[in-house]
């Protein structure tokens, strides 16, 4: 099978944006992973696109896809809306992915976005925690807050994991976050404060909860073949690993971890035939801090149980052994559904082409991303690995762009 | 000869005084009421039918299956048209092909369906469950809201046993205005004219007991408590003594049970050995029934106790903000929404499993899978399941206090009622306790800090939530042991 290269990704901003709209905040996404390409890239290459949206306060389900790609100019480019739920377009992605290695397409957009904040507020709860499992968790009172609480619950029981080592997540991730201009919650916070936020659902309390966001993110998918027109420093998509598991948290064998995490983490390393220690850093889905400490055990950062006295040990901040959420991750960064599995990838292109500003962790060479849906009933991973830059081969093809600059805009 | 051989009697924890209203009020309208029990926002008429119900049955050790004869009455039914017996029945499962009949309309509705069932053992029923549970609501500064509390009484009714009914009278005369609910309206209201209302009150109760064949001797009198004084003034009018009316009197400490009243009050004295009762109930409009049950004296039966099994005592004390919150009074409703729908026919569809349990086995591994839907939790294969009925005890797995803000919209109303919730995964046990499955359940009945990773609970009946008008019913867990 052919190889597939990352040559471009960008997102917008998260936060609130009354004057945005949904195709608003796609294109700057779009424009900003076009941009990103080092000898840029036009929307008429573009073969396919898949663009993953959960459809938060019902706007265009259906068809959301193509609302999006032909309001940027991918005219008449075949679309597919991939749904699922938080991990919608970490899944856009590996479709992506698999489109350029089956040969059927060279250059693949992989998108997403999400509008939360133009709902009253009561009108949003409704939409959250929709991709719990709707008859019987839903009913027994609980949203997302509830059943990561309820993993918590457990991991506390069985491991001695602490709130304290929750609240440190929360503040390394907005240490991270602080440094990302695209940041919504881009301020740091202090261990006190993290600890004395209002309980949303006990042992979680407001800061080991991500907030809702709008905003939309872009990866841009080529094949071997082409790779050489776009960029003269290729990142290679190494891994890729995904796995599905019932949608209710009662009906697995474990609330300590998420077996579809660990499979599509184990698939990942299989592919790239690398192991946790070959990374140099990692964006895993924060939703709640129960849900990176769990993704540390589950991709085998740590052993099982250790993911405090990981987290405790500094070794998943910027600087240490494996960063961690370096873009703030879900918690300072923010979570709008649908754009987050790509805008983790776009962290992965700023960190590996050496363009993650005063973030930047020193020299990498290899990343891994993982999005998980719901509370563990889809994930994908992917490990993206930069090779040794090549000679130009094919410069004059397209234009010469500068080197890219964090922008704030 | 028809005979109680089963009693079941419950009332909800939450209670406040009357010192708490005199705190809001400056005074409290309910005479002779000390304090009252308060229904808990995922409480209804039909949930604590169901409270008492099963608890008659477990007295009765009646098999559910044997019973052919099913009445529930209230004044205060959940839904104003819409038959409840037919979900009370599967609550506690029953045969489709029981007769049912629901009594309402008025607080004589408890008596009237003892009344039915007791004909219907003269013609050719075999075993009757009667069912009377309510919580009347008035207005906030009125005397029928001071008074009203909240409890439920459950008999099951066979042609022999213990507990015979010996004589039976009622007697009606027009009397209108002394309480009443029209048609739309959600508070019971009376014109309060003193001596009218009196006199409704001492001429029906007098006009059925003075309709008993025999003049009655009783040890108890379970008299119509709409607050704490009335009984005592009709104490003359039925040819009793008020201390065989203290006797028997839950008014004091639940406040006025409505169409439960006297059944609760017939239920407290049967538990408590009273072995000659008089229960004679009132409903405005107005009329009244006296029913006088003879338990056999000890010398006569082996086992001549009543079976019984109550649940009265009240742990949750209250203030009148809480007591108001918990009401509805102060709450706005639940917000309009979107997403997460669970359709009716779906949630039909699941009621074996709301409402008893129902998991499944799968043919292919043997192993248990809850709901009984789809691939086997455990073997993955599409095999059928063998329903099997878990037993409603189990142990926490896993759990979390879900915040105000941390509920689902379909939760915010019953949130700003009663406040913060636990939500836990349970593994509930099978009849033998060799085998579990989990399920994620709401707790309820006790506070959120009462259920911890492996603690034991056991399973109840309440109101989930309300969406298009429509409530859902279905299980949730409390503390085990009560």
């Amino acid at each position: 099978m052919r190889d597939a290269y990352l040559v471009g990704a960008g997102q917008s901003d998260y936060g609130a944006f009354p004057a945005e709209s949904y195709r608003s905040l796609f294109r700057t996404a779009f424009d900003a992973a076009t941009d990103s390409v080092p000898k840029g890239l036009e929307a008429g290459d573009v073969d396919e696109a898949f663009v993953g949206t959960l459809g938060v306060g019902g706007r265009q389900l259906g068809l959301s896809g193509p609302a999006v790609t032909e309001h940027v100019g991918l005219d008449g480019v075949p679309t597919t809306r991939v749904e699922n739920a938080c991990a919608a377009s970490g899944f856009a992605v590996r479709q992506a992915v698999q489109a350029v290695k089956s040969g059927m397409a060279d250059v693949v957009l992989a998108g997403g976005f999400e509008i939360m904040s133009d709902m009253s507020s009561d009108a949003t709860k409704y939409w959250l925690g929709v991709s719990g499992e709707t008859e019987w968790e839903r009913l027994s009172g609980t949203t997302f807050s509830g059943v990561y609480a309820q993993m918590a619950s457990v991991h506390m029981e069985q491991y001695g994991t602490t709130r304290e080592h929750l609240s440190r997540v929360a503040v390394k991730n907005h240490e991270n976050g602080a440094k990302n201009p695209h940041a919504q919650l881009g301020f740091e916070c202090s261990l006190e404060d993290a600890q004395s936020a209002p309980v949303v659902a006990d042992p979680l309390n407001l800061y080991h909860c991500c907030p809702t966001s709008d905003g939309a993110a872009c990866a841009l998918i080529v094949s071997e073949d082409v790779v050489d027109e776009y960029t003269d420093d290729p990142i290679r998509v190494a891994g890729v690993g995904a796995g599905s598991d019932t949608v209710g948290l009662f009906q697995r064998d474990t609330y300590t971890g998420i077996p579809a995490s660990q499979r599509a983490g184990e698939q990942a390393y299989e592919m790239a035939g690398v192991d946790p220690d070959d990374l140099d850093f990692a964006e895993v889905h924060d939703c709640f801090a129960i849900a990176e400490l769990l993704a540390y055990e589950d991709l085998g950062f740590c052993e099982t149980g250790e993911a405090g006295q990981l987290i405790e040990s500094g070794a998943t901040e910027i600087g240490g052994e494996l960063p961690v959420n370096t873009s703030g991750g879900l918690k300072s960064k923010g979570h709008p559904i649908g754009a987050t599995g790509a805008g983790q990838v776009v962290e992965a292109y700023k960190q590996l082409s050496g363009n993650a500003g005063e973030r930047q962790v020193e020299a990498p060479t290899r990343g891994l991303t993982h999005n998980v849906g719901g509370s563990g009933g889809a994930a994908v991973v992917h490990v993206f690995e930069r090779e040794e830059r090549r000679s130009s081969r094919n410069s004059s093809a397209h234009r010469a762009r500068e080197k890219e600059q964090e922008v704030s805009a | 000869m028809t005979a109680i051989t089963g009693v079941g009697a419950y009332a909800p924890r939450f209670r406040i005084t009357s010192e708490a209203f005199e705190d809001a009020w400056g005074q409290f309208h309910a005479a002779g009421i000390s304090e009252k029990a308060v229904p808990s926002a995922d409480e209804d008429a039909l949930t604590m039918g169901y409270e008492a119900a099963t608890r008659a049955l477990e007295a009765a050790e009646a098999d559910p299956d044997d019973i052919d004869w099913l009445a529930f009455a209230t004044s205060r039914p959940p839904a104003a048209e819409d038959d409840l017996t037919a979900r009370l029945g599967a609550m506690l499962a029953l045969s489709e092909s029981a007769t049912r009949h629901a009594f309402t309309g008025s607080t004589r509705a408890g008596t009237r369906a003892l009344w039915a069932g007791l004909d219907a053992l003269e013609a050719d029923a075999t075993t009757a469950l009667v069912v009377a549970a309510d919580a009347p609501q008035g207005d906030p500064d009125d005397g029928i809201d001071h008074a009203a509390g909240a409890g439920s009484a459950a008999f099951v009714l066979e042609r022999d046993g213990p507990a015979e009914i010996v004589d039976r009278a009622e007697y009606s005369a027009p009397y209108p205005g002394t309480r009443f609910r029209n048609t739309g309206e959600d508070e019971t209201q009376g014109l309060g004219i003193t001596q009218y209302d009196r006199q409704a009150f001492t001429e029906t109760i007098g006009g059925a007991v003075a309709g008993l064949e025999d003049e009655p001797d009783p040890d108890a009198v379970a008299i119509q408590a709409p607050d704490g004084k009335l009984p005592y003034r009709a104490a003359g009018a039925a040819g009793v003594g008020t201390e065989e009316v203290r006797a028997a009197a839950t008014v004091h400490d639940l406040g006025d049970l409505g169409a439960a009243s006297v059944p609760v009050s017939l239920a407290s004295a049967l538990a408590d050995g009273y072995e000659s009762v008089l229960a004679v109930s009132h409903g405005s409009g107005a009329g009244a029934d006296a029913v006088v049950v003879s338990v056999a004296s000890k010398t006569d039966r082996s086992d001549s106790d009543v079976p019984a099994v109550t649940a009265l005592e009240g742990d949750g004390p209250l203030t009148y903000a809480e007591y108001l919150r918990q009401r509805g009074i102060v709450t706005t409703g639940p917000p309009s929404g979107g997403g997460a729908y669970v359709s009716v026919p779906s949630w039909r569809r699941s009621i074996p499993q709301r409402y008893r349990l129902e998991a499944g086995r799968c043919s292919a591994c043997d192993a248990l899978s809850f709901p009984p839907d789809g691939a086997c939790d455990d073997c993955g294969a599409l095999a059928d399941y063998e329903p099997v009925e878990l037993a409603g005890e189990g142990t926490i797995e896993a759990v979390t206090t879900i915040s105000q803000g941390g509920a689902p919209p379909e939760f915010a109303e019953q949130q700003a009622r009663s406040g913060d919730y636990a939500a836990a995964i349970v593994a509930l046990e099978t009849d033998s306790g060799d085998e579990t499955v989990s399920v994620p359940a709401m707790g309820t009945d006790a506070d959120p800090a009462a259920f911890g990773v492996g603690d034991r609970i056991e399973t109840t009946i309440r109101r989930i939530y309300t969406q298009e008008g429509v409530t859902r019913y279905g299980f949730k867990i409390r503390p085990a042991g009560e």
